[in-house]
C-alpha cells in the first residue's frame, strides 16, 4: 500500500508541475468538458489530486456527454477525474478485488442489486458517513441500496420492464392492446396472434441474473414472494411462461436470450410483444414499425410490480478519510437536478426524484408510462433481503431454465429451487 | 509441368475445406453488416441484403489506436516467449539437467491454472510493482499463456535433433551456448515459427488479462476496444463483429507471410539435403 | 535457469492463491478484509456433495474426449493433406488459422448465432433439406453437443499447425526409402509417418487435453452451462461459483478449479512416465 500512496503523491507532483506550467493561461476551471483532464487539473491543482471513477458504461468514450459531465463535476469539486468504464458483469469482481488490495476507486457506480453485496463486504461507506443527501429520492428506488437501516449510495437513475408491442401485428390479429389487463387476456391475445401467423412474445429467460430480472414481474405479479419460491402463485407464474413456450406463443430461444437478443427478435417485426426495458426506447424508434408500450399486467389485473434496474453512485471506503470531502462534492454534483436530467436522458433512464421525473415527462410525453412503471417498481434486494437475494435468484433462474427446457415441470423445479434457496440463505 | 496439373484437385479440395472451416467467419462478417432489425430475422439473410456500414463507421473512427497496441503487445509477447522458452527447452532436451522431469511437469500444471485466477494473482503483484495498466505489464502476463506451451513444444522438437549433429559441433569445439545458437536454433526454425505464431495469436486474442490488468490503462488492446459496443443493457452486435473483422485483417496478413516463410524454410532445407 | 525464476514468479503465486482460496471459508466480506477462517477440506466436501458435481464431471469427460478425438484426427488429416505442396497450399493453410485470431467472445457468439433455434442459419439449412429444426442450445439433449462442435472447430487450427510442423520435421528421405520398398501411401503413413510423429502427437494431445479441460468461455457464452446444467463442465461450474453470480463463492469455485488441476496432473504423470519409458528404450 506504500507504493500506492507514493503513486498518488507522484501524480500530485505531476499535477503541481502542470499547474505551474499552465497556471497563467488556464485560469477558468469551469471551462467544462472539452478541455479534458489536463486543463481541469491545471486550474484547480490547489484543491487537488486525481479522483478515480468506475462506471459500468464502457460504451461511452471521452467525447460522450457522460464523461464530459464527470469531468465538469470534477472541476467544480476542484479535482481531476480519471474515469474507467467496465463491463457491468465484470465490475463487481473488479470492485471486490480492488478493495482487497486497497485500491478502490473514489466513486463507484454499480448495478443496484450489487450494492448490498458490496456493503456487506465492507467496501462501501454509508451516506451518513459521507453526508450525501438522499432525501429527494423515491423510497422504493432507494430501498435497493439500503441494508440494516443504512443507505449505501444514491441511484443515478432507474429503469424497469414493460411490454413493447407491435401495433401492426396486433391489428392484423384483431387484438386491442388496451384490452390487455391480466394474464388471461394477454394469453388470449397471444393465441390470436399465433392464429394470424405471427409470433407471440419474446423475453429473456437466460440462466443469469438477467433472466431473474425478466421473470420477476410475472412472479411478483401473481402475488408470490421471494421467500417462498414454490408457493402456488410462484408456480402459476412459471407455468404461464412454460405454457407459452409449449404452445409456441414464445420461441424456445428465450431460454438463451439476453435482453439484447430478445430485443433483436422483437425488432424483426415478427413478434407481437417483447418484454424489455426503458433503455430500448431509443432503439424502438429505429425499428421502422409502429410500437406501443403497456405495463406488465398482474395475474388478476392491475400493474405488476417490475424490478427496478439502474445503477447506484457509491463511495467506496478509503484509507484517507479526507478524500470524502471532494468525493461528496462530486457525487452531489452528479445527483443534482440539472445533471440528473442530462444523465438520465443520455442513458435513457427514469430519474430517481419526482422533480426530475416531472421534467422528463414534460420534455417527452412518451416517458409517462415508464415513470408510472418505475413508481410501481420494487428493488430486488428490498424487503430486507439484501445479500440473501442472490442466493434466491440463482435457484430461481435455474428452475426457470429447467421448466422452460422441459426437463422438469414447474412445480417440481420450484420445489427443488426453494430447497436450495432455503439452505443457502441459512 | 506434370506435377502442377496433378495437384489441381488438391487445390480444389483445399479450397472446399477452407471454405467449410471459415463459414463461421463468413457469418461473422455477414452479421457485421447487418442492421439491428434484421439480426434475428427468421430465416436469416445469407448475404447482408440490407447491409449497413454503421458498424464499420464506428470501428474505423475508434479502433485505430487499439490495433496498434495489440500489435505491440503481440510482438512483445513473441519476443519475450522465445527468449525465455528456447534456452530452457534446449537445456531440458539436450543437457538433461536434474529435475528436468519435475520442471516439465510443473509447466504442464501451470497451464491448468484458470486464466481468471492468474489474472487475480497478477493484479496484486502488478499493483504493488506499479505496472498495472501498462503495456509491458500486459506483455509479461500474456507471455505466461505461451511460455509453458513453448517450452514443451520446443523440447518435443529439439529432442528429435540427431545427436550426431550436436556431437559434430562439440568436436568443432563449440560450447553449449554456441551449439544452441548456431546449430539447434537454425535446425528448429519450424518450431520457432510455430511457437511465435501461437504466442502472437494468444496475445492478440487475450481478453481476461487485458480486462483485469489494463482496463484502466491509456493504451489498450483491440479486445478491450470491443467494450465500446457493450453497454450495461445493450450490445451493438454489428459493431462488435466489425471490430473482430477489422482486427483479424492485419493479423491474417501476418499469418500468411509467416506461413510462406515456414514453407520457404522447408524447401531450403530439402535442397541442402 | 531463468525459466525456473519465471515459473516461481508468475505461476506459483496464483497457484498458491487458488489453493489458499479453496481451503478457507470465504465470504465476500472476508475476501475483502482478508480474515477468512481456515476450514481445511470443507469446500471440497461441499463440492463433492453438490448435485451438480456428478453431471459436471460426466460432461467434462464427454466434452474433452469427443473434442480431442475430433480435433486431433481432423487436424492430422489436414496436416497430411497440406504436407504436399500444391497451388495455394500455404495461403489456405494460413487461412485455417483465422479462427484463432478471433477473440473467443466473438467466435463463440457467432456460433450461438448460427445455432439459434429461431433465426440460426444451421436450422435454416436443415429446413431447406426438409429436416425439423433442432433446439441446438436450448434443449438439454443437444446443448452439450453444440458446445462440443464449436470447441472442435476452435481447436482444429492448433492441431493442424503443431502436427504440420511435426510432419515437416520428418526427413523426406525416410519416405522415399519406404516408397522404394514398395509401401503404399496408406502403409507409409501408418508404418513410417505415424510412429515418427508420436512424440509430437503425444504432446499435442496432452496440451489439447489441458486446454480442453480448462475451456469455459465457449460454453459460458453459448449456453451459460444450461439449460438445467446440461452443458455444465467442471470449468464452467468453477467459473459460475466464483464469478457468475451476484454473490461470488470463491472457496468452492477455487476447489473445483483445483480438482481440474489434479485431473490434468494425473494425465501429466502418465505422459512423463511414458516418455521416460521411451527414453529408456532408446
Amino acid at each position: 500500500m506504500d507504493s500506492l500512496d507514493r503513486g498518488r503523491r507522484a501524480a500530485g507532483l505531476g499535477l503541481a508541475a502542470l499547474a505551474i506550467a499552465g497556471g497563467l493561461t488556464a485560469c477558468s476551471g469551469s471551462s467544462g468538458g472539452d478541455g479534458g483532464a489536463a486543463s481541469a487539473g491545471a486550474g484547480q491543482a490547489a484543491g487537488g489530486g486525481t479522483y478515480t471513477i468506475w462506471d459500468p458504461y464502457p460504451q461511452f468514450d471521452d467525447s460522450s456527454d457522460w464523461v464530459k459531465l464527470l469531468t465538469q463535476c470534477g472541476t467544480q469539486a476542484g479535482v481531476t477525474v480519471k474515469r474507467t468504464g467496465y463491463d457491468t458483469t465484470d465490475l463487481t469482481n473488479k470492485a471486490l478485488l480492488a478493495a482487497q488490495q486497497g485500491n478502490s476507486p473514489d466513486v463507484l457506480i454499480v448495478d443496484n442489486p450489487v450494492v448490498s453485496t458490496l456493503a456487506e463486504a465492507g467496501v462501501l461507506t454509508s451516506t451518513d458517513e459521507t453526508k450525501i443527501d438522499t432525501s429527494a429520492v423515491s423510497p422504493n428506488l432507494l430501498a435497493a441500496g439500503q441494508l440494516g437501516g443504512k443507505t449505501y449510495g444514491i441511484p443515478i437513475g432507474a429503469n424497469t420492464l414493460a411490454l413493447y408491442y407491435n401495433k401492426e401485428v396486433l391489428k392484423k390479429a384483431g387484438v386491442d392492446a388496451d384490452g390487455i389487463k391480466d394474464w388471461a387476456s394477454l394469453t388470449a391475445a397471444l393465441e390470436k396472434v399465433k392464429a394470424a401467423g405471427k409470433k407471440g412474445i419474446t423475453f429473456s429467460a437466460i440462466g443469469t441474473e438477467e433472466g431473474s430480472f425478466q421473470f420477476l414481474p410475472w412472479f411478483w405479479g401473481s402475488g408470490a414472494n421471494l421467500t417462498k419460491l414454490d408457493s402456488p402463485q410462484g408456480v402459476a407464474a412459471l407455468s404461464l411462461w412454460t405454457d407459452w413456450v409449449k404452445k409456441g406463443y414464445a420461441p424456445t430461444s428465450v431460454i438463451n436470450n439476453t435482453q439484447t437478443t430478445s430485443w433483436q427478435e422483437f425488432a424483426t417485426g415478427d413478434f407481437a410483444f417483447g418484454e424489455n426495458g426503458t433503455w430500448q426506447l431509443a432503439n424502438a424508434k429505429k425499428t421502422g414499425f409502429d410500437y406501443g408500450i403497456i405495463p406488465i399486467p398482474g395475474k388478476d389485473g392491475g400493474t405488476a410490480p417490475a424490478p427496478t434496474g439502474g445503477e447506484f453512485v457509491t463511495i467506496p471506503v478509503q484509507k484517507d478519510a479526507a478524500r470524502y470531502v471532494a468525493t461528496q462534492k462530486l457525487v452531489t454534483c452528479l445527483a443534482s437536478t440539472g445533471n440528473s436530467l442530462t444523465t438520465d436522458t443520455t442513458l435513457s433512464y427514469i430519474a430517481p426524484t419526482e422533480e426530475v421525473q416531472t421534467k422528463q415527462v414534460e420534455q417527452n410525453a412518451e416517458l409517462k408510462v415508464w415513470v408510472e412503471a418505475v413508481k410501481a417498481a420494487k428493488g430486488r434486494t428490498s424487503d430486507n433481503l439484501g445479500t440473501k437475494y442472490p442466493k434466491i435468484s440463482e435457484p430461481m433462474w435455474k428452475a426457470m431454465q429447467a421448466a422452460l427446457s422441459g426437463s422438469q415441470p414447474p412445480q417440481e423445479a420450484l420445489t427443488a429451487a426453494q430447497a436450495t434457496a432455503a439452505s443457502a440463505v441459512q | 509441368m506434370r506435377a502442377t496439373r496433378r495437384t489441381w484437385w488438391r487445390t480444389g479440395l483445399g479450397v472446399v475445406f477452407t471454405a467449410f472451416m471459415l463459414f463461421p467467419v463468413y457469418w461473422m462478417i455477414n452479421v457485421s453488416f447487418t442492421r439491428d432489425q434484421d439480426m434475428r430475422k427468421s430465416p436469416p439473410y445469407w448475404f447482408p441484403v440490407h447491409g449497413t456500414l454503421e458498424g464499420y463507421r464506428a470501428v474505423l473512427e475508434q479502433q485505430g489506436p487499439y490495433l496498434a497496441t495489440s500489435l505491440v503487445v503481440g510482438l512483445g509477447t513473441v519476443a519475450l516467449t522465445l527468449v525465455i522458452a528456447a534456452p530452457a527447452a534446449y537445456s531440458l532436451a539436450k543437457l538433461r539437467p536434474r529435475g528436468g522431469g519435475v520442471l516439465s511437469f510443473v509447466l504442464l500444471i501451470a497451464q491448468m491454472i484458470p486464466g481468471v485466477i492468474m489474472a487475480m494473482g497478477f493484479y496484486a503483484i502488478y499493483l504493488s510493482t506499479g505496472v498495472l495498466n501498462t503495456v509491458p505489464g500486459l506483455i509479461v502476463a500474456d507471455s505466461t499463456l505461451a511460455v509453458p506451451f513453448a517450452v514443451l513444444i520446443f523440447t518435443a522438437f529439439m529432442s528429435g535433433i540427431p545427436e550426431e549433429l550436436m556431437q559434430a559441433a562439440r568436436v568443432d569445439g563449440a560450447g553449449a551456448v554456441r551449439t544452441f545458437w548456431s546449430v539447434v536454433l537454425p535446425v528448429s526454425r519450424n518450431s520457432v515459427i510455430t511457437v511465435s505464431l501461437f504466442a502472437f495469436l494468444w496475445a492478440w486474442s487475450d481478453f481476461v488479462f487485458a480486462s483485469t490488468l489494463d482496463q484502466g490503462g491509456g493504451r489498450q488492446p483491440i479486445t478491450l476496444g470491443i467494450y465500446h459496443y457493450i453497454g450495461n443493457n445493450n450490445q451493438q452486435w454489428n459493431a462488435i463483429m466489425a471490430t473482430a473483422v477489422v482486427a483479424s485483417i492485419p493479423a491474417t496478413v501476418l499469418l500468411v507471410i509467416a506461413q510462406r516463410y515456414v514453407a520457404a524454410g522447408v524447401t531450403a532445407g530439402a535442397v541442402k539435403d | 535457469m531463468p525459466v525456473v525464476v519465471y515459473l516461481l514468479a508468475f505461476y506459483v503465486y496464483p497457484l498458491y492463491r487458488n489453493v489458499d482460496l479453496s481451503l478457507r471459508n470465504y465470504t465476500v466480506r472476508s475476501f475483502v478484509q482478508g480474515d477468512a477462517p481456515f476450514t481445511g477440506f470443507a469446500n471440497y466436501a461441499k463440492v463433492f456433495a453438490d448435485a451438480t458435481f456428478g453431471p459436471a464431471l460426466w460432461h467434462t469427460i464427454v466434452f474433452t474426449v469427443v473434442s480431442l478425438a475430433f480435433q486431433f484426427s481432423i487436424g492430422l488429416a489436414l496436416a497430411v493433406f497440406f504436407s504436399r505442396n500444391f497451388r495455394l497450399s500455404t495461403t489456405l493453410r494460413a487461412l485455417f488459422l483465422v479462427p484463432w485470431l478471433l477473440p473467443l467472445i466473438v467466435s463463440s457468439s457467432t456460433w450461438s448465432w448460427m445455432l439459434n433455434s429461431e433465426s440460426g442459419v444451421v436450422n435454416a439449412v436443415l429446413a431447406a433439406l426438409g429436416i425439423d429444426p433442432v433446439n441446438w442450445l436450448t434443449s438439454p439433449d443437444w446443448s452439450l453437443w453444440s458446445v462440443t462442435i464449436a470447441n472442435i472447430w476452435i481447436g482444429i487450427p492448433f492441431n493442424l499447425v503443431v502436427l504440420y510442423s511435426g510432419l515437416q520435421a520428418i526427413p523426406s528421405h525416410i519416405h522415399e526409402a519406404a516408397a522404394l520398398d514398395g509401401a503404399s501411401g496408406w502403409q507409409r503413413f501408418w508404418r513410417v509417418t505415424f510412429p515418427l510423429l508420436r512424440p509430437v502427437s503425444a504432446i499435442t494431445l496432452l496440451l489439447g487435453l489441458v486446454y480442453t479441460l480448462k475451456v469455459f468461455d465457449i460454453i459460458w457464452i453459448m449456453t451459460k452451462g444450461g439449460p438445467s446444467d446440461a452443458s455444465t463442465t467442471l470449468a464452467t461450474w468453477s467459473y459460475r461459483l466464483g464469478f457468475g453470480n451476484l454473490l461470488p463463492s470463491f472457496g468452492p469455485g477455487a476447489a473445483v478449479g483445483n480438482l481440474l488441476i489434479v485431473i490434468a496432473l494425473v494425465f501429466g504423470l502418465v505422459y512423463i512416465r511414458a516418455q521416460r519409458r521411451q527414453g529408456a528404450a532408446a
